[in-house]
């Protein structure tokens, strides 16, 4: 009997939706069991951070330092680029993001199962988390958000041998699929050609075709690319650029919820609205120019306008 | 006398919650693949001593928790549960005449059957590890089974339950 309650059970909270409310009420009880569990290596970790040495704390010090010379450099760069690339895209009228709002999240737990790569955070419903919003580390995509409790969601890793992601190679933009192998260091591209132009060293980046992940992120870089004459097609190993299993703190990305085809069909009405404008470009724009001559005679004495004109004449 | 009528049996309740957290608890990456089973082994050793108060009902329930933790299908870990009380219910008899490393044999084959079904399930939601590793945590749990024993029997004649 209870194996036939189970059974259905099972079929139901697979194939409905019906249990999903009563499953992330009873998330509620998840953090405080992680937390608990966590304890003891939480108090490791901060039982060592404190009797951790003054020199190696000054050691520490002096390399983000420096890390954060570099990434400052860096930025000063990206700004001029972000500048630029917004410009591009204004003259390119094109509808893509520059930016995404991002909130930052910290792992409370891992999934004790050794064959899934799934992780717990520490923030749920209450924080705007919603199913499928991918989630990223300082240096790349990790994966996506695939149940939702009150406070606490999980997340499904990039690895996951369940999980795919829609990539393209950053140097030219061939698309491939990058699909988890269940080994937390190892991604690989299905079905691509033996021809294809794609390299050792290689970085993949999202190409957002899945609607899922925004474009832009980088997710793997190539390792290896084995060309066998017996299999269809190369096999191309990579290792994903974030720090699938090292990572405590991560950013939660809040993209634009709108479809591509509403984003453009957005944009064409807004460049409308500027063509139109611009149209009326002679009446709206005269009376702008105007307006300095007009408020002029109050300060300039009218012999200025008039030698102006003169010369023209 | 009160002591001896009350049955104590926040203690079983207690002893499983603890094995919940030590299911979830974190472990280095080594040896998560032979992480064992804590829950199966308390509920095993309860259903062994108080057969008449931990049934397959308590496991059910107990499973399901383990459920909503673990973020598996919702029934998966009771069902499993479920089956191994009720294999350890119908090997009562004989089991609680085995010295302990008979015992120990037993619930290997138990546990390995719980596990093999546990496989089976992962694997019709798409997940299935590629190796016999699946195993191991049956090998580790029943070479801990002794060790467990001992301690829940000392609980078990300290607190009086019953």
């Amino acid at each position: 009997m209870f194996a036939v309650l189970s059974a259905a059970l099972m079929v139901v909270d697979a194939r409905l939706t019906v249990l999903h409310s009563v499953r992330s009420q009873l998330g509620l009880i998840v953090e405080p069991v992680y937390w608990l569990g966590r304890l003891p290596v939480t108090l490791w970790e901060s039982a060592t951070q404190e009797l951790s040495s003054r020199n190696e704390l000054a050691a520490e010090n002096e390399k983000l330092k420096a890390e954060q010379l570099m990434m400052q450099r860096r930025l000063q760069k990206l700004a001029a680029l972000t500048e630029q690339n917004v410009r591009l895209r204004e003259l390119l009228n094109s509808s893509a993001l520059v930016d995404d709002e991002v909130l930052a999240t910290e792992l409370i737990g891992i999934d004790p199962n050794p064959f899934t790569h799934r992780i717990l955070i520490d923030k749920g419903e209450k924080d705007g988390v919603v199913l499928g919003q991918p989630v990223l580390d300082a240096r790349g995509l990790m994966g996506q958000v695939v149940e939702v409790m009150p406070y606490t969601s999980r997340v499904l890793l990039l690895t996951d041998t369940t999980h795919s992601i829609p990539v393209q190679v950053n140097r030219n933009g061939l698309r491939a699929i990058a699909t988890g192998t269940g080994n937390p260091e190892r991604l690989e591209l299905r079905h691509v050609a033996d021809t294809a132009d794609i390299k050792e060293g290689d970085l993949l980046v999202s190409s957002g075709l899945g609607q899922r992940f925004p474009a832009g992120y980088p997710v793997a870089t190539v390792t290896e690319v084995v060309h066998d004459s017996g299999q269809p097609f190369a096999i191309v190993r990579a290792v994903p650029t974030a720090n699938l299993n090292r990572t405590r703190y991560m950013l939660l990305v809040f993209t634009d919820p709108r479809t591509p085809e509403q984003r453009a069909a957005e944009s064409a009405e807004a460049q409308e609205e500027v063509d139109r404008r611009a149209l009326e470009h002679p009446d709206a724009e005269a009376p702008i120019e105007d307006a300095p001559p007009g408020e002029a005679p109050q300060e300039v004495p009218p012999a200025a306008p008039a030698s102006a004109e003169e010369p023209r004449q | 006398m009160i002591a001896t009528r009350s049955s104590n049996l926040w203690v079983i309740w207690a002893s499983l919650v603890l094995a919940l957290l030590l299911s979830v608890s974190t472990l280095p990456r080594f040896m998560e693949i032979g992480r064992p089973l804590w829950l199966a082994l308390f509920l095993t050793y309860w259903v062994l001593a108080v057969p008449h108060r931990i049934g397959m009902t308590s496991a059910f329930c107990i499973g399901l928790l383990a459920d909503v933790l673990n973020g598996t299908l919702l029934g998966q870990n009771a069902l499993i549960l479920t089956l191994i009380t009720f294999l350890v219910l119908s090997l009562h008899q004989r089991l609680r005449m085995f010295p302990m490393w008979q015992q120990s044999m037993v619930l290997l084959v138990v546990f390995g059957v719980a596990q093999l079904v546990q496989l089976w399930l992962n694997a019709l939601t798409g997940n299935r590890p590629p190796t016999l590793t699946f195993v191991l945590p049956a090998l580790v749990s029943a070479l801990l089974w002794p060790w467990v024993c001992t301690l829940l029997r000392a609980v078990h004649r300290r607190m009086r339950v019953n």
